[in-house]
């Protein structure tokens, strides 16, 4: 759309790509290497949620939850869940609140693992990439014994969870916490101290607070512009205010405040905040419970809407939905925190080269389920 | 009613009381589990009333000026700041404390004074809801706002027509509300005046039809490809 | 001189000149081009297996005898080179067909012919010419109009973007490298390859061999200017901008497949074994043994120079595998704003030390 000048060129990154995280398509206009515009195009993987949602039961949903961002599946399920029964008014036994913050904060490393791990692939460093997915499989080596999946889990339902955890899992918790806390110094000494890695992303792509909070970004991009502000913290669900963990926020270590490296480094330092909760929450995990004593007969909520939003591991994850009474929602609508992330790309990455509209893109930490549904 | 059934009725509304929903939801027949939950709310509302009014009578005896004997909630607050700035624009019957509703004419300029308001500071817009309220109702957009520095947050609620739904467009108020109207405008057909680039976001440019509403018929083919239809609940 | 050898060695060399010239060249060219394949698919090799173990894999791997090969999967790279040969091989449409066939020559022949002064052995090169390091420098920058023609001729923006890149970095980087060479000939007094491998025989301070990269502290600095600035040319880590794989796909290459495929991916490994065999003859002693004195036939002589040479390739993977890729801007202020001036530098000072010490 509009008029391309006579010595710009529009270039097309995507859908088929390497590094677009999902089936994205860039239009980029460029004037020889620096870039003047981008439309992001998205859509290819929409795939009618909200839609399905209307048609199905409340328990139903939920399967669908997992596959909008599949990489953080339990923290989607978690956000609907808190939303349903903050709206049915049901409270559920200590044990699944426990397990509930074990599961959400072990995939937020997870998650985190991949999006580290695949900035430094965009990046061309081909190494850290795997160490991190080496890590990753441990924790959903977790998952699976636990609920038999690895990715997609339909773990958390309205009311309680679906499996017990199993026997020894919190000594096998507890292994995998005492091997990787030494990793997360190693990837430091690897790649976020790296001094061509800080080159490529120090000072690049810098996001204003003002800007992130107009634009609706939330979750480690908005921290690593400075703000300090975390679902968990400043409208706390679940039994989040039981733990003590801090937030971390960018600072402008080796360049400026907001700026990719910030990004990185707000993630690098949560993944660390979240052992910490794991640790605490294995401490205090009563020993005993019946996971489904709160499950509800039927799913009925009264009449009303409500929203809802929890901390997923690439922001604000909100849910609104409308109940009318009946079995079925009739309006779920998932306010995903990638869709708002996307939109700033456009902002931040103008006057840049293409390959810092790479590195920018990679810091967003998107993922293409999340933002199509 | 059965001494059987009063008696069930009972227990299972002292144990809701209690906050156990289970004995009232477990209840097989149908009957008797909605009587159950209609003596259910009757109950909450008489615990409710004797609870609210030595409160009220507080209130009432502080402060002259304070007419109402419930604490406002702040849906209820911003709608009287609101409803003074802008008169005629907030609907009174429907707004609740839950959310406000406003007429779709000036909600430009309220956008614009909630977001620089000092009382105010809505600089955050969370999430922009298109809902169909029915087959024979009209459609509706929801909007969620938010402030970072007074961490308070409120919900707007403004109706449109169905057949020429036109809402004023706050793209340039809050930036996100560019790709969340794009996506109502994608999913519901309602048209955002004002908004520079309104085209589909999820769906192909040349989709037919609006596919949340709750009287939406999928085209049969696109492009020469068949398209799977939606089943309707689950059998 | 081999040529020169060989053509003494034919009966018929008096009569036709031509004939003998031609069976010489011949005779000398093809085990050459057999030994680029025959190394290609031993570095493609070791490279897989060398990333792997640096980043926690395996690598390739087999089971037992017969066509997996044993347990280290040495049958890998004949593998893909097989895949590569029997590809279907596919010309775009709308690409220019006449440049789009003959840019993988170019650019292999920009690195083959860099062979012929390569000193393997004290009798071993093909053209002892009184030039050998400056035909070298010279001959090396073919490659980049075969890169050009390959991204122009592809008719793709990316291929383009893939082929400017590369141009302006490997003509950018030629400039550091040429400088340090030339102190190496400021120290040495002679061109050639054999000349240069000579001087460097006998003890420095006594118990080191008597290679330039000892010979003064700012041959340190020339070595690593050198090197770095070759390992640009080849388009490596962390100079593979060109060829960055998150962003252009495969840059200028990435309308090409199969064999003329292989040939750029054949040209890149033989341009790195270049660069590594005039780094080890400038600075690190060519065909001479680390022990002056033992060791120094023929046949050693051999020995030595390849297993440098293959350290120093070593050296340029393990580069790749542990560092991110720079930015192109980055990339030619280092060239520009860094090495340039300090091999101007070195130049200098390497000249002071001599004439105040003689």
């Amino acid at each position: 759309m509009g008029v391309v000048q006579g010595d710009q060129m529009v270039l097309n990154i995507g859908p088929q790509h390497p590094s677009t995280h999902g089936v994205l398509r860039l239009k980029v206009v460029t004037d020889g290497e620096i870039v003047s515009d981008i439309t992001p195009i998205i859509g290819y993987l929409h795939r009618c949620f909200e839609k399905h949602c209307e048609n199905s039961t409340y328990e139903q949903v939920i399967p669908y939850t997992d596959r909008c961002d599949y990489i953080a599946s339990m923290n989607n399920n978690f956000g609907y869940v808190v939303a349903m029964e903050e709206l049915m008014e049901i409270k559920v036994p200590e044990r699944v609140e426990y397990i509930r913050v074990i599961m959400a904060e072990l995939n937020r490393i997870a998650s985190h693992l991949l999006a580290l791990g695949t900035y430094g692939l965009d990046v061309g460093a081909f190494t850290p990439f795997l160490y991190m997915f080496r890590d990753r499989e441990r924790i959903l080596d977790i998952f699976e014994l636990t609920c038999g999946a690895r990715l997609l889990y339909n773990y958390m339902w309205i009311g309680g969870v679906s499996h017990d955890l199993p026997v020894g899992f919190v000594e096998t918790v507890y292994n995998f916490l005492d091997y990787f806390e030494p990793k997360v110094q190693e990837y430091n000494d690897i790649l976020t101290y790296n001094k061509i890695f800080v080159e490529r992303t120090a000072d690049v792509g810098v996001l204003l607070p003002e800007v992130a909070i107009s634009f609706g970004v939330s979750g480690p991009n908005l921290r690593g512009s400075g703000v300090k502000w975390d679902i968990r913290k400043d409208e706390p669900y679940s039994i989040y205010e039981r733990f003590d963990f801090d937030v971390p926020v960018g600072q402008g270590l080796v360049g400026t405040t907001g700026d990719c490296w910030d990004r990185f480094y707000v993630r690098v330092l949560e993944i660390i905040e979240s052992t910490k909760v794991l640790r605490q929450a294995l401490k205090d995990i009563p020993a005993t419970g019946d996971v489904h004593q709160a499950l509800p007969k039927k799913i009925r909520p009264p009449k009303g809407s409500i929203y809802r939003r929890t901390e997923s591991p690439r922001g604000d994850l909100g849910y609104y939905i409308i109940s009318d009474g009946s079995p079925q929602p009739y309006r779920v609508k998932m306010r995903s925190p990638a869709f708002t992330a996307l939109s700033v790309l456009n902002e931040i990455s103008r006057g840049w080269m293409l390959s810092d509209v790479i590195a920018v893109l990679g810091s967003l930490d998107i993922v293409l389920g999340e933002i199509d549904r | 009613m059965t001494d059987n059934q009063e008696m069930l009725i009972q227990e299972a509304v002292e144990k809701a009381l209690q906050g156990d929903m289970e004995a009232v939801n477990n209840i097989e027949d149908r009957v008797t589990r909605s009587k159950a939950k209609a003596a259910l709310v009757k109950a909450k509302r008489e615990a409710a009333k004797t609870s609210a009014e030595p409160s009220s009578e507080e209130k009432s005896e502080e402060s002259a000026a304070e007419s109402k004997p419930v604490p406002l909630s702040l849906n209820q607050k911003i709608a009287g700041i609101i409803a003074s700035q802008f008169p005629g624009t907030v609907d009174e019957e429907s707004s609740s404390e839950t959310h406000i509703q406003l007429q779709p004419a000036k909600w430009f300029d309220i956008a614009q004074y909630l977001r620089d308001d000092p009382a105010c500071l809505f600089d955050s817009l969370q999430c922009v809801t298109g809902v169909d309220l029915g087959e024979e109702s009209e459609l509706e957009v929801r909007y969620n706002l938010h402030s970072m520095t007074h961490r308070h947050a409120i919900e707007i609620r403004i109706e449109c027509a169905r057949n020429n739904p036109k809402v004023p467009s706050v793209e340039t108020v809050w930036h996100i509300g560019d790709w969340f109207e794009r996506e109502t405008y994608d999913m519901f057909g309602i048209e955002f005046e004002g908004h520079r680039d309104l085209r589909r976001i999820l769906l192909p440019d040349d989709w037919e039809g609006w596919p949340l509403r709750k009287d939406y018929e999928v085209q049969e083919t696109y492009h020469g490809i068949v398209v799977p239809k939606v089943k309707e609940g689950w059998e | 001189m081999t040529v020169d050898q060989l053509i003494d060695w034919f009966p018929i060399s008096t009569t036709w000149p031509g004939l003998t010239f031609l069976l010489a060249v011949l005779i000398c060219a093809v085990p050459v081009f057999l030994f680029i394949a025959v190394y290609a698919l031993v570095v493609i090799y070791g490279e897989l297996k060398i990333s792997s173990f640096m980043q926690d894999k395996v690598g390739p791997m087999g089971q037992g005898v017969g066509l997996h090969a044993w347990r280290w999967g040495l049958l890998q790279p004949v593998a893909d080179a097989l895949k590569l040969i029997l590809k279907e091989d596919i010309i775009p449409a709308s690409a220019d067909k006449k440049l789009f066939i003959l840019a993988p020559f170019i650019v292999f022949i920009g690195a083959f012919i860099a062979f012929s002064a390569l000193p393997f052995s004290q009798t071993l090169i093909i053209a002892d010419m009184n030039i050998g390091v400056f035909y070298i420098l010279a001959v090396s920058s073919l490659g980049v109009i075969g890169l050009i023609m390959a991204g122009w001729s592809s008719n793709n923006k990316w291929s383009l973007y893939g082929a400017m890149r590369s141009a302006a970095q490997i003509i950018s980087y030629e400039i550091p490298a040429a400088l340090s060479i030339i102190v190496v000939i400021m120290l040495t007094s002679t061109m050639s390859m054999q000349g240069i491998i000579q001087y460097q025989s006998g003890f420095i301070w006594g118990f080191l061999p008597n290679w330039l990269i000892f010979n003064n502290p700012f041959m340190f600095v020339a070595f690593f200017i050198f090197f770095i600035s070759g390992v640009a040319e080849c388009n490596r880590t962390p100079f593979d901008i060109p060829e960055a794989e998150s962003e252009l796909v495969a840059g200028a290459f990435t309308e090409y497949s199969g064999m003329r495929y292989a040939f750029f991916f054949l040209s890149e490994y033989a341009n790195m074994f270049v660069v590594a065999g005039v780094a080890v003859t400038a600075f690190l002693g060519g065909w001479q043994s680390p022990i002056p004195g033992i060791f120094n036939s023929p046949a050693w002589g051999l020995w030595w120079f390849m297993s440098k040479t293959m350290f120093l390739i070593f050296v340029m993977i393990w580069f790749r595998w542990t560092f991110p890729r720079l930015r192109v801007d980055q990339l030619m202020s280092i060239c520009w704003k860094g090495f340039t001036p300090i091999a101007l530098m070195n130049i200098f000072c390497v000249g002071i030390w001599y004439l105040i010490l003689g």
